[in-house]
């Protein structure tokens, strides 16, 4: 990402870590509540089986995914038509994530295919601007 | 005798309505539920009104207490429903409560829906929410779902169209539905894609439309004619856990078991079953649910006309969402309609023989991978 659109606003605070920001890959923002040892997506403001408050965790950017599909009329939010949309199994923490799909390279798509978390401009936020959006990508070693 | 009994139904024809308003469809749906039943409306003692959409659209809310004034209703409690596609039929299940606790002897339920207008997009579950920010809309959920499905049981484009025909089939057959033209496969598979693998055909139309259901204790119902008894009426919301499974979908299969163990019946003992065919995915998952074949066995099934009005089960005689049109606040109430019509051999040209028990499930919304709300209901005579 160049410098200019990464001065584009994120679709929503808080769900993804942004570059060049910090130098680590991006990752999805989740939360982690240490009693019940449980990950979750998005961060829940309370922990659903103890109530307390879950500390944000970055969770693994690669996955596999689960089932995808493509969306072929008027897109929404700007979003480019066509455009896919995917659940991808993260890895190591077994949460399954939904989640856009690069649209560049759509006809990639196939269950089981290993994907990896990109963050770029994508589609426009609630007010019409362009934003930054989460997707993912088809990792190199498919 | 049952707990509770329906004692009128009553249902505007779905589909387009341009010169009625939304109140002018609830308020038919009301009286027709009235004259069916032969009920004074001072005799009504407590009214639900569901709608899914009508703040989203029109910028209206507590428009049951109109509703309901139309047809003389007044000072008695009215509240105002709204769960997504089982608006209709969680309504229906806040009357059933309202006569089961003894709360009121008769209970009125109304859903309507009006959504043939042009700024209707598809549907989402919210604005502001984080998955409709990332591009789910409803048709999404279910796509993925259907293509998880093919995935892992080899079930094809075809059988998938084979259910869109079946439901236009017997939707030729009830006067009510909006579209009633037989349709082909080909047909059906020669329709715009609009989210893969679904074609527009394997897609539930929009609809204007309203139904109603007039439910009472057994001190009403005694030496009435034309009465079905309602053995169970469930309304559960989902897990959220995460990972979801999008094929054995938890909400759905405890919320037809739950429907099941209080009625004290099973699915075998099914004649009859209206589903939320809101794609055609989805009459084949909740087949599953229902328990009325194995998982991973459902598209096989109606394949093999299991499910066709004539076959072991028949689902959706009344043509389903996907030919009777999906007016969201009025489907729940309409899906018990056709139960109803159906348990009292009313049904006409599409009466499923010797029916004595049904069974009518929906779902409505989408959450984390899950869906919002789940309603079954069981009837009988």
């Amino acid at each position: 990402m160049d410098a200019k659109t990464s001065l584009l606003p994120p679709v929503a605070h808080g769900i993804f870590s942004m570059p060049p920001y910090d130098d680590a890959p991006p990752a999805l923002l989740g939360g982690y509540c240490q009693d019940c040892k449980q990950n979750f997506f998005p961060r829940p403001k309370y922990c659903p089986d103890c109530l307390n408050i879950p500390q944000e965790s970055a969770l693994e950017s690669t996955g596999t995914l689960y089932s995808y599909t493509t969306v072929r009329i008027k897109a929404p939010l700007g979003l480019p038509s066509p455009y896919s949309v995917v659940y991808v199994d993260l890895d190591r923490n077994g949460l399954r994530v939904f989640g856009l799909f690069d649209p560049q390279v759509g006809d990639q798509l196939k269950i089981g295919l290993k994907v990896k978390l990109a963050v770029g401009p994508l589609g426009n936020d609630l007010k019409g601007q362009p934003c930054l959006r989460p997707y993912f990508r088809p990792m190199k070693s498919n | 005798m049952a707990d509770v009994s329906v004692i009128g139904v009553g249902m505007t024809p779905f589909g387009k309505h341009p010169e009625k308003t939304l109140v002018d469809l609830g308020v038919e749906a009301a009286y027709l539920t009235l004259m069916d039943a032969g009920l004074p409306p001072k005799q009504v003692e407590i009214g639900f009104f569901a709608s899914g959409l009508a703040s989203r659209l029109f910028g209206d809310f507590t428009i049951g207490q109109n509703i309901f004034w139309g047809v003389g209703i007044n000072k008695i409690p009215v509240v105002n429903v709204e769960n997504a596609c089982t608006s209709g039929s969680t309504a229906f299940y806040l009357a059933y409560n309202a006569v089961v606790s003894g709360q009121a002897e008769v209970a009125l339920a109304v859903g309507a829906e009006k959504m043939y207008v042009p700024e209707l997009g598809l549907l989402n579950s919210g604005q502001t929410e984080l998955e409709t920010q990332l591009g789910r809309v409803a048709p999404a959920s279910f796509a993925m779902r259907a293509i998880r499905y093919m995935a892992e049981f080899g079930a094809t484009s075809e059988q998938l169209a084979g259910i869109s025909v079946k439901n236009r089939r017997h939707s030729s057959l009830n006067p009510l539905s909006q579209f009633r033209n037989p349709i082909t496969a080909k047909e059906v598979l020669g329709s715009p894609m609009i989210v893969d693998p679904f074609t527009r055909l394997m897609c539930c139309p929009n609809a204007d439309g309203a139904a109603g259901i007039l439910l009472a204790s057994p001190s009403i119902t005694k030496g009435m004619g034309r009465v079905v008894g309602v053995d169970s009426a469930v309304l559960v919301t989902g897990n959220y856990e995460n990972p979801q499974d999008q094929i054995r979908w938890e909400t759905d299969y405890r919320g037809c078991r739950t429907a099941y163990e209080k009625a004290g019946i099973g699915p075998e003992d099914l004649d009859v079953a209206e589903c939320h065919d809101a794609f055609s995915i989805c009459e084949i998952l909740h087949y599953e649910a229902m328990g009325l074949c194995p998982t991973g066995e459902g598209a096989k099934f109606a394949a093999r006309g299991e499910t066709t009005i004539g076959g072991r089960i028949p689902v959706n005689t009344s043509g389903g969402l996907l030919s009777r049109g999906h007016p969201v606040g009025a489907t729940g109430i309409a899906q018990i309609h056709e139960i109803v019509t159906q348990l009292r051999h009313e049904a006409g040209d599409r009466q499923v023989e010797e029916a004595k028990t049904g069974i009518a499930q929906c779902m409505g919304g989408d959450k984390e991978g899950d869906t919002k709300s789940c309603t079954v209901a069981i009837l009988s005579v």
